[in-house]
């Protein structure tokens, strides 16, 4: 149904249109007319090629598109400026002209925030009927080049998160069809904010000046008509006006490759929380000098004034570009805008100030350590973007350096042809696509860590055969085969203790997700258990190898009792392993122990057993044999005789403590490692507590409740018993 | 202080009687059910979809000849698994917390089962604790969790329940 046939039956005269060479017009409508009349409401014609599926997936509701039913103020951007709903210039009244200004560019960053934060840029930032005819705005100088800039940021922004290639469900972000993202001259953008922002300055100085009774040599034009809030006005702007300018130059300073902008980029992000405050300084005096109060909850509000903006519309939109989702979607509160605002800031900081560690390690514990504090889509992408570019550990490191110098081998290798074998060109695309996938959202992430661990079993394997068919036979050794031998032992003992942290992040990520339900936590933990195990020893394993490769290297004729005695220790990065390890066995045995003794924490249903629950929580670990020989049976068999006896002779939680107290100092120098132990710590200590409370009382009290909480410590969960 | 009064229906849970899709007939009451309490708007054609093709995997409730709850769901093969589908569930508010849900859901699942499927499959917002106990309690474990799925930023748990495998075939002797 077009918006020209009427609705009385009456259609368009249709014979006027003259026959073409190959074409000839006939009249349907009667034959439509009947075929409506014939059906009767919520029937359908269907056929081979078009059923119930295409029917229900033809169809979408509130699209303007398909739905002609949804009744629009305006149908197009013309007829919405022509019927006045974004006037330039805005009022004829200068003042109110300035305030209206200032509602547009607080609602902009309103949409710009919703937009990051997952909706699409045609219903936020879009919905501004100034950006989408931007030149008409030409004779509004400040307004036009704030606009200018916004859609400057926005196309850079949509840039970064492109390249990032890794948009995980938030592909709604780069969705621009349609859209006036490119304008020519926008590069220049900053010269006519920087005009604009001098302007204010200037005037800001005037009326300093006149209130101080000065006399100025210059005879500016006031910004608007009424003195006595010319200063404020102006202030107002320029806040407005710098933290845009700063935000634009903190983009462009990340971008630049090898992370050589990252300095300048600090600054500017100092200088934007600067203007962020005064732009929320400034809400007091922009809400004051309206006269009325506005309706409704200030904090609700998209401007700081409260005060509905001019120029929005976000249903103009919808019969323009291609998919957008057609619901009404709530744009965030200034006030939340602005702390979204403060968020991003911090995590690009935080970015800006990592120090391009040439360790992987390093990297990827930095990588963990970030995404703690959650951050959004666009900071995640700058991170993503640092960490690998051109193919290259920060665009700087060669992949195949990165992983000798991971693998502890010495410095020179990574020169080594060895680099050229296939098996290892594939194990540097699963280490840059591993980064990748570390800067995602905890969810995608989870998904995509699972289905890794295929690949990087799969590389193990290939690599240790290129390993055994290589070496296998060999009985000479030249000096070239053995390096090149060292290398392979050290990378594959490197590859398999990566898989099984990539296993233990997959693992704890559940807990983050909330993805476990505490009838599974036995299991959980139980698995968690096993990969620990494996993983401190490919840790021990591949710290004694490159100890031992170094030895060699120095030509160490005798060991010095030194020598040794760093040789049996266990390397603190290990004891902090077997921290995790004791935590994971007292929460296994517990919970089993519980589970045997008063049936707690099982969850028994009608259709599947704990078994088929087990099967789907760690197929992908199984699939992988990741650990191998670890089974249900293995599970049942280890977990079947924990009972409060059992418990009560062995306390894993006290050798937790104390292995907590004992590695803290090996760590003293990492903030981030020693505030973990420090949470370990509580950890321990309240479950073995709650250990010896249960243990005394648990099969006698029946009104002894137990519960978990991950109050201390993000996936060691803290037991907590009450009377009920 | 006045108790948050939900106004509930007394009545006995034998009143309440459950009926597999019997046609056109019932199509009004699910569609009715349905735009009342959930909040995505479907189109006739949808509920078409689902009933038409998997009449026997959709159920009603009724208490006293008036429905007050059903199950829309579908299976079908997908990636190699032949699978079962929750598409919608609603109880109205009277009828709340009383069984009424989980007797629908049970007896699709069942039906499931019974027509082969190896697994089923639904989405539910992480914050709807009634639905994640509800299909916590039948054996469904939260698989995935889906960033954002709902349009209003709130994720969703993809949940499944995996069936065992089936007895093997008794050995004639």
């Amino acid at each position: 149904m077009s918006d020209n046939a009427s609705m009385d039956g009456h259609p368009p005269n249709l014979s006027s249109i003259p026959a073409g060479d190959s074409s000839l017009w006939a009249d349907a409508s009667p034959l439509l007319q009947a075929a409506c009349t014939g059906l009767r409401d919520g029937e359908l014609i269907h056929g081979d090629n078009f059923n119930l599926f295409a029917a229900m997936s033809a169809l979408e509701i509130m699209d303007p598109k398909m739905d002609s039913g949804i009744v629009r103020t305006y149908y197009s951007i013309d007829e919405a400026i022509e019927n006045g709903a974004a006037p330039i210039p805005i009022s004829p009244d200068s003042t109110i002209d300035v305030q209206c200004t200032i509602d547009i560019m607080d609602h902009l960053l309103a949409c710009e925030a919703a937009w990051h934060k997952g909706h699409s840029l045609a219903q936020t930032v879009f919905s501004c009927i100034y950006l989408l005819r931007l030149d008409r705005t030409a004779p509004h100088a400040l307004l036009h080049s704030y606009c200018r800039v916004v859609r400057a940021t926005c196309k850079a922004v949509v840039s970064v998160v492109s390249d990032a290639r890794t948009h995980e469900e938030e592909d709604l972000f780069t969705m621009v069809y349609g859209l006036p993202l490119n304008g020519d001259g926008d590069d220049k953008c900053l010269s006519m904010l920087n005009a604009v922002e001098e302007t204010i300055s200037r005037q800001l100085r005037a009326c300093k000046a006149a209130s101080s009774k000065r006399r100025l040599p210059e005879d500016l034009e006031p910004l608007q008509s009424n003195p006595n809030l010319e200063e404020g006005f102006c202030k107002a702007l320029l806040c407005r006006l710098r933290f845009r300018k700063h935000f634009f130059h903190i983009l462009a300073c990340m971008k630049r490759p090898q992370g050589r902008g990252l300095e300048s980029a600090r600054k500017h992000i100092a200088s934007c929380m600067t203007e962020l405050d005064s732009i929320l300084k400034s809400a007091d005096f922009v809400r004051s000098c309206f006269g009325e109060s506005c309706e409704g909850d200030i904090d609700e509000k998209t401007t700081a004034s409260g005060h509905e903006p001019i120029g929005f519309d976000a249903t103009l939109n919808s019969r323009l570009s291609a998919p957008m989702p057609p619901r009404a979607i709530k744009i965030l509160s200034w006030k939340k805008a602005v702390e979204y605002f403060v968020k991003l800031l911090h995590d690009l900081d935080a970015i800006c100030s990592y120090s391009l560690d040439p360790h992987l390690e390093s990297l990827l514990r930095f990588v963990v350590q970030f995404q703690k504090s959650q951050p959004d889509l666009v900071a995640r992408s700058h991170l993503q973007l640092l960490s690998v570019q051109d193919g290259k550990l920060y665009g700087r490191d060669p992949f195949f350096a990165v992983i000798t110098k991971a693998a502890a081998l010495p410095e020179a290798t990574k020169n080594h042809d060895i680099q050229k074998n296939e098996s290892i060109v594939q194990l540097g695309m699963l280490v840059m696509n591993l980064l990748k996938i570390l800067c995602t959202n905890a969810a995608w992430q989870r998904r995509k860590l699972g289905k890794l661990l295929q690949d990087w079993r799969v590389i193990y394997l290939q690599l240790e055969l290129a390993f055994r068919n290589e070496f296998g036979e060999v009985s000479s050794s030249s000096n070239d085969e053995n390096i090149c031998m060292k290398i392979f032992q050290h990378i594959l003992l490197w590859v398999e203790e990566q898989t099984y942290w990539i296993a233990f992040r997959f693992l704890i990520l559940g807990f983050e997700l909330e993805l476990y339900s505490t009838s599974e936590y036995c299991m959980v933990y139980w698995y968690l258990y096993a990969v620990l195990i494996k993983l401190a020893e490919k840790t021990h394993l591949k710290m004694a190898v490159s100890y031992d490769t170094a030895k060699r290297k120095g030509k160490k004729k005798k060991d010095s009792p030194k020598d040794l005695a760093r040789e049996s220790r266990i390397p603190p990065a290990v004891l902090f392993l077997q921290c995790y390890i004791c935590l994971a066995e007292g929460l296994t045995m517990m919970l089993a122990a519980l589970r045997n003794e008063i049936s707690v924490f099982q969850s028994p249903g009608p259709f599947n057993t704990e078994q088929e629950k087990f099967a789907q929580h760690f197929e992908l670990l199984q699939r992988a044999c990741i650990p191998d020989h670890v089974s249900y049976p293995s599970y049942k068999e280890s977990t079947t005789h924990a009972r409060f006896s059992t418990l009560a002779m062995y306390n894993y939680f006290k050798d937790a403590q104390r292995m907590v107290k004992e590695v803290k100092s090996s760590f003293s120098n990492d903030p981030d490692r020693l505030a973990e132990l420090r949470k370990l710590e509580q950890v321990a200590e309240h479950n073995s507590v709650a250990q010896n409370l249960i243990c005394r009382l648990g099969a006698l009290d029946p009104s002894l409740k137990v519960s978990f909480e991950f109050s201390h410590h993000p996936f060691f969960a803290t037991v907590v018993v009450k009377r009920s | 202080m006045e108790a948050m009064a939900e106004e509930k229906t007394e009545f006995e849970e034998s009143e309440i009687k459950y009926v597999s899709y019997g046609g056109e007939h019932h199509l009004p009451l699910i569609m009715n059910l349905v735009d009342q309490e959930l909040s995505e708007p479907y189109s006739i054609f949808t509920y078409r979809y689902f009933v038409y093709l998997w009449p026997q995997l959709s159920f009603l409730a009724f208490h006293k000849g008036k429905c007050v709850g059903t199950v829309v769901c579908k299976m079908g093969e997908h990636r190699n698994t032949f699978r079962g589908y929750i598409a919608m569930l609603v109880v109205i508010k009277p009828y709340r917390g009383r069984g009424i849900a989980t007797e629908l859901v049970t007896r699709s699942i069942r039906m499931m089962m019974e027509s082969g499927c190896e697994e089923v499959t639904l989405e539910a917002e992480v914050t709807n604790k009634g639905a994640l106990a509800l299909y916590g309690r039948l054996g469904f474990i939260r698989a995935k969790r889906l960033f954002h799925y709902y349009l209003n930023g709130v994720d969703a748990f993809r949940l499944k329940l995996l069936f065992p495998p089936p007895p093997p075939p008794r050995q004639e002797l």
